[in-house]
């Protein structure tokens, strides 16, 4: 067999084996930069939350009376709803918030060390408000200082996340400074709070109260392991014992949050994984199609080298090798297109470059599909049998 | 016509004698349109201009005038506040215009037994259902922009809260106040809700009743989407004095500007508002005047679903493809029946009579891709839908849409078969009747 005499043969049939090539390559485009942005959105919905995801419950809350909307009424029904939730066997701690983390949207404002507003100044910041017993249910660590206490409440303190402590304060002097939201008394662990704040972990915790509810506010309910779902069937009516003109959002757990919050990533990256999938059924039909049809044509010409001595392994040998020949002129060009592929796609997306080892692997995954779809029209242009393909000669 | 029912049968006849490569063919080109079919669909939606008659009219002003001083910050804020919408509407040059934000609350008809139900509210002012072709099916709009207890429900909302449309006069419970209706609208939909893009809620429904705006702010209600503050008053208080005078930001803007003059000029009147407020030294920021048009209007507040735009590009080289495989394969079909090709010719069929017969190849190639593509596009909006909620809303298919569609496929098909039929039709007759 010589690799001369199969380019020439393809050569003569120019017209097919261009259209062949051009959709091979743009398969493997495809292929490649979709694995790209799978695998993007897969490092996104992995990096750590700094939450239990399992086991906490988000009981979003708007009281459908103005009057409750405001203060005190207000505090009075958020003690009484969590003194009621609190006694649901399998809840191990709750608390309001005025927002919840992994949750876009809410109040944000800028903080900035006073004095310093030039160079510390961040523009968009998560404030959040909540009961003291918030560290508890978000399960915060202590990393500095102490954490905010009852005789705190509505006073000028603070506690920051250890993310945004580090950026206010680089030298690490973050007890006891004066920033534009208060005094600093305290950091805790990250948790992701709002993707899209100036950075994910950052996050004011303050000790107010909520002076009215027009957005409404949250419950937070951490639970037992396992109890999740049956707490959560039983909070509404428990809610609704304590107190029947609040409107009930939809009970959500936090994994269910953190979903969400990178559903358009994940939903983009599956649909192109099926839009692949279905792009190699087709370059496999294709190249079954082709070997078919081929091994038909060719039928007289194998039947002659057959003839003169050719093995069946061998003429199979020869048909699988046009394919793969085919195959990774198809692929290289493929490359290019990828390398294309990817500069308009980051274009419209944040995307990252493609590793290099995922292009060899493109083309492998590429090239074992086609095989396997030519082994059969192959093995059928093996059997015929000398005397039959001759006969007309 | 003879003729055509004769190439039909043919075209059936030749279907019928290689049924697997013909519809691996019609497999392959049915996904390609498919996923293209599908994809068109939700950009359609998503790209489409709502008001034809009049989008390119209607105009989102933005003023840098945050009363903070800051050099670098050179782009206004995303939302304006009660002083920017007053001082933005001071001018006389636009035939209608606009403030207005959206908001949520609790309604009821007053002594009923029914508890209160979730609405959706736009507050704004008289000019918004002019400007964006709400029409009327009962009343009219607020007579001035003053503030006044009357609100105008959707068709919708007028089913849901009394089973009727014509509710003129009646009252309604929102919040706790008393309102009287005074207008009810048509079922009007916009889509994409271009008004209210840069809250990201462009294809959302649009609202159910509408609210004065001098109301809201008398009454304390404020956006429930978007809102900053850039002092230290305290909103929760006096909201009828603060957050007219304060810097709380939550309201979009719209002008129409009928004529390229007009929207020099209001342009101009921009630049002069700015000149004077910085002469009074209420404008301490760099000048950042902006007129964004509708239609610009997503791009601006960078709120494109980047999602559906890369899909739309991937989908795009897909139907290439198919394309590309569908006309190989069938290049293969044609050259295995190029020998009748050639014994037609040879008893005398003229080329164009064989052109005859590849258009009625074309048609049912078209038809038959076209009813296995429509089937494949609900199957991938379905999964669409699935993967990315936000999209649930776009997958409306209009008559002029599936025509247009129908208008694809056919080409599809007549490109996948053109240059295959062709190559057979012109084959040496000799050498293959030789064979």
């Amino acid at each position: 067999m010589s690799f001369t005499l199969l380019i020439k043969s393809l050569l003569r049939r120019k017209v097919i084996t261009a259209l062949l090539l051009v959709q091979l390559a743009l398969t493997l485009a495809l292929i490649a930069n979709s694995a790209v942005l799978a695998w993007q959105a897969r490092q996104l919905a992995n990096q750590p939350t700094g939450l239990t995801l399992s086991n906490l419950l988000r009981v979003p809350i708007k009281p459908t009376l103005p009057e409750l909307r405001s203060q005190p009424a207000l505090g009075d029904l958020m003690e009484r709803q969590l003194s009621a939730i609190r006694a649901v066997p399998g809840v191990v701690s709750a608390s309001w918030m005025n927002q919840t983390p992994l949750l876009f949207g809410g109040m944000n404002g800028n903080i900035f060390v006073i004095d310093k507003q030039d160079t510390t100044n961040i523009g968009m910041v998560p404030y959040q408000l909540g009961s003291v017993s918030m560290r508890e249910t978000l399960g915060l660590t202590l990393l500095q200082g102490r954490w905010l206490e009852e005789t705190d409440v509505d006073t000028e303190v603070i506690v920051l996340s250890e993310q945004l402590s580090k950026q206010l304060f680089p030298d690490g002097e973050v007890l006891g400074q004066q920033t534009s939201a208060g005094r600093v008394i305290g950091v805790v662990s990250d948790v992701l709070t709002q993707r899209y704040a100036d950075h994910q972990n950052y996050a004011i915790y303050l000790p107010w109260n909520m002076q009215s509810a027009d957005y409404g506010y949250q419950l937070l309910v951490k639970i037992e392991p396992g109890q999740l779902d049956r707490v959560r069937e039983q909070l509404p009516a428990v809610l609704k014992a304590v107190e029947l003109e609040v409107d009930i959002g939809t009970l959500q757990s936090f994994a269910e949050l953190h979903r969400t919050l990178f559903r358009s990533e994940t939903g983009l990256a599956a649909l192109l994984a099926v839009l692949s999938g279905l792009m190699l059924l087709v370059a496999m039909i294709s190249a079954y199609s082709h070997a078919l049809f081929h091994g038909v044509q060719q039928q007289k010409e194998i039947g002659i080298k057959r003839a003169l001595g050719a093995s069946r392994p061998r003429i199979m040998l020869e048909v699988l090798t046009e394919s793969w020949l085919t195959t990774l002129t198809g692929a290289a060009a493929g490359v290019l297109l990828a390398l294309l592929l990817q500069q308009q796609l980051s274009k419209v997306l944040s995307m990252p470059a493609l590793p290099w080892y995922l292009l060899p692997l493109t083309v492998l995954l590429l090239l074992l599909c086609v095989s396997l779809a030519t082994w059969y029209p192959a093995r059928l242009a093996t059997r015929v049998s000398p005397a039959t393909a001759t006969k007309t000669l | 016509m003879q003729n055509f029912s004769y190439y039909l049968r043919l075209s059936l006849h030749n279907i019928k004698r290689a049924p697997l490569p013909y519809a691996l063919t019609l497999m392959i080109l049915s996904i390609g349109l498919g996923v293209f079919f599908s994809n068109a669909t939700l950009y359609y939606w998503m790209n489409r201009d709502p008001l034809s008659e009049q989008s390119h009219m209607l105009f989102f002003p933005r003023i840098n005038a945050v009363e903070q001083a800051c050099d670098s910050c050179l782009t206004p804020l995303r939302v304006l506040s009660y002083k920017d919408v007053q001082k933005l509407s001071s001018s006389a040059i636009p035939s209608a215009q606009a403030g207005m934000f959206q908001s949520g609350g609790y309604a009821r008809v007053p002594n009923t037994q029914n508890g209160p139900t979730p609405v959706t509210i736009r507050v704004t002012q008289r000019d918004f259902f002019t400007l964006f072709n709400a029409p009327f099916l009962h009343g009219q709009t607020w007579a001035d922009n003053e503030a006044r207890m009357e609100l105008i429900l959707h068709y919708n909302a007028a089913l849901k809260f009394f089973g009727r449309t014509d509710v003129l006069g009646q009252q309604l419970l929102l919040d706790g106040e008393l309102y009287t209706i005074v207008g009810v609208l048509e079922n009007w939909q916009m889509l994409p809700k271009l008004y209210d893009v840069n809250n990201g809620l462009a294809i959302t429904p649009v609202e159910e009743i509408y609210l004065p705006w001098e109301t809201a702010y008398n009454l304390g209600i404020k956006s429930n989407s978007t809102t900053q503050s850039r002092d230290s008053r305290n909103y929760n208080e006096n909201f009828a004095v603060n957050g007219r005078e304060g810097e709380f930001y939550q309201a979009q803007f719209w002008v129409r500007l009928d004529t390229p003059a007009q929207q020099a000029a209001y342009r101009q009147f921009m630049d002069n508002l700015v000149a004077s407020e910085k002469e009074a030294g209420r404008h301490p920021r760099p000048n950042g005047n902006l007129l964004h048009n509708m239609l610009d209007i997503a791009e601006a507040f960078n709120e494109r679903n980047r999602q559906l735009d890369a899909f739309a590009m991937v989908s795009v080289l897909f139907l290439l493809v198919c394309l590309f495989n569908a006309s190989h394969l069938s290049l293969n079909r044609y050259m295995a029946s190029q020998f009748e090709f050639s014994l037609r010719r040879a008893l005398g069929a003229s080329r164009l009579q064989l052109q005859g017969q590849l258009l009625t190849d074309v048609l049912v190639n078209g038809v038959l891709a076209f009813i296995l593509a429509l089937l494949f596009a609900v199957l991938m909006l379905l999964l669409i839908n699935q993967l990315l909620p936000a999209t649930s809303a776009l997958n409306n298919w209009q008559p002029g849409l599936i025509l247009l569609m129908f208008g694809v496929a056919l080409l599809a098909s007549y490109l996948v078969t053109v240059y295959p039929a062709w190559r057979a039709s012109y084959s040496p007759l000799n050498q293959q009747l030789k064979a």
